[in-house]
């Protein structure tokens, strides 16, 4: 069957929507939106969208553009660069071995997955800046912002899911 | 998420081949040489972060506008709600601030009469550049804001910042189109400053809280809850006065200070330049900064006194 090159486009589009998609929610959880405290614990959406994408789409997130995302990330919230490439490859990576686990499986098992694999990535993340500043920062702000993450992650992941079905098909 | 989208069953299996394992590999030691070099304060590595968001600055703009304005909208609502009680306590206000306004006339004519006895050598005028803030970089390890002025608007690095009733930071990346504040609760903020009733100098270090420490008080000093901290001017990088904040807490030696910033409300921030140049070089060709590094000689300087 030939394809036309509307088609091909069309196809393109699509299976780019994961990493644009990503790119988007990079750049949005920088706005400043004044509510309180909000800083402080703005979720990690990229470590989010890594775990989907690794678990159910991993032909449509290469660990390049992954990668390319964290620079651009690490560029925006002024983290060093390569942290949060770093961190998003590694919850790739380890979402990819283990997706067979969370295929065809109910959500709550992949949002579980999901909370022992970011406890690793955020582990690391902090290990990472206290090796870079020379001592241990106080673990606080990471907890936070790693309760705050798992505990959206299924709201996120909603979205993800329309998204998954409705444009990236 | 009961019934699965997409048919992933039938997906090519990518991190399987050799060859997608190696490159994995690779970009997971690309990550490592990044952060190595940026700990390194490679010139490049900082054009580069410089230049990638000085790109993405008109982006960042045009979104934080709508964002901004829904704040508005609830700042407003919660404003119109508080009315009254706001306006009881604006009359309290006035009426103390008028006291205090005779205060201030009388002391500015004595110390202008002093000044002149004494041939004191006056502090350089200030001008000012007002920017908005176009991102609010957090995340669990940061405090910094970036806002929509750079060189080309005469911003440059080691400019203090306020906003409205107190300290910000200070300027430590300037691009052309923007600029990036390093804000006093960041952890690696250390600012000269002095206890105002006092004058005990100290040093104010963020910990990433929202409550910064005073570190390197004299063994002597006497530090009262509610003690107003203001910058010292020592170091020359800013100027003495500018209020910071007060004490709030006093804890085995932990003092903590609470800033006059609103944090929630950080719109718009003005830079203040002195046209001091005190401990910092200009920019060419100077070792940068790097948000977590330690402080070495180069960003200690900048942003204090240095190391600990």
């Amino acid at each position: 069957m030939r394809t036309t090159a509307v088609q091909r486009v069309d196809l393109w589009l699509r299976q780019a929507t994961p990493i644009a998609f990503m790119v988007l929610l990079t750049i949005l959880s920088t706005v400043p939106i004044g509510v309180p405290g909000y800083t402080a614990v703005v979720p990690a959406y990229t470590a989010m969208s890594a775990f989907y994408w690794a678990v159910f789409r991993p032909d449509l997130q290469p660990p390049f553009a992954l990668f390319l995302v964290g620079v651009l990330q690490d560029v925006l919230v002024a983290t060093p660069l390569g942290m949060s490439a770093l961190t998003l490859m590694v919850v790739h990576g380890l979402a990819v071995t283990q997706r067979r686990a969370f295929l065809g499986k109910p959500f709550v098992l992949a949002w579980f997955g999901f909370v022992l694999i970011y406890a690793l990535a955020a582990f690391l993340v902090w290990l990472l800046v206290s090796i870079l500043a020379l001592r241990p920062v106080g673990p606080e702000p990471a907890v936070f912002q790693y309760l705050v993450t798992v505990t959206l992650f299924p709201v996120v992941a909603w979205i993800f899911v329309r998204v998954h079905r409705h444009v990236v098909r | 998420m009961a019934r699965r989208p997409g048919s992933f069953t039938s997906d090519a299996q990518p991190a399987r081949s050799f060859w997608s394992r190696f490159a994995f590999s690779l970009l997971l030691a690309g990550a490592f040489a990044l952060m190595l070099l940026g700990k390194a304060d490679v010139l490049v590595v900082e054009r580069f972060r410089t230049g990638v968001a000085d790109v993405l600055a008109p982006v960042l703009e045009v979104l934080s506008r709508p964002a901004a304005s829904v704040s508005d909208a609830v700042a407003a609502v919660r404003r119109f709600r508080d009315l009254r009680t706001e306006n009881e306590r604006l009359r309290v206000d006035n009426d103390r601030l008028e006291r205090w306004q005779h205060v201030a006339r009388r002391l500015e004519a004595e110390n202008k009469a002093l000044r002149a006895l004494a041939n004191f050598v006056h502090e350089p005028a200030a001008a000012f550049i007002t920017a908005r803030v176009i991102a609010d970089a957090g995340g669990a390890f940061v405090r910094s804001a970036m806002i929509n002025a750079g060189t080309d608007q005469g911003v440059r690095r080691g400019l203090a910042a306020v906003a409205g009733e107190g300290l910000v930071g200070g300027v430590v990346e300037a691009g052309a189109h923007h600029a990036r504040i390093l804000l006093i609760t960041d952890l690696n903020s250390q600012i000269p400053v002095a206890v105002e009733r006092t004058r005990d100098p100290a040093v104010l270090a963020g910990d990433n809280t929202r409550l910064p420490r005073l570190v390197y008080l004299p063994q002597n000093a006497q530090v009262l809850n509610g003690d107003r901290i203001v910058t010292s001017g020592h170091g020359g990088v800013y100027p003495a006065g500018l209020p910071i904040g007060v004490v709030t807490s006093i804890d085995d030696g932990t003092i903590k200070v609470s800033p006059y910033v609103d944090w929630n409300r950080l719109e718009y921030i003005r830079l203040l330049d002195y046209g001091l140049n005190g401990v910092v070089k200009p920019s060419s060709g100077q070792s940068s900064f790097t948000l977590m590094g330690p402080e070495r000689s180069a960003s200690g300087q900048l942003l204090g006194l240095g190391g600990r």
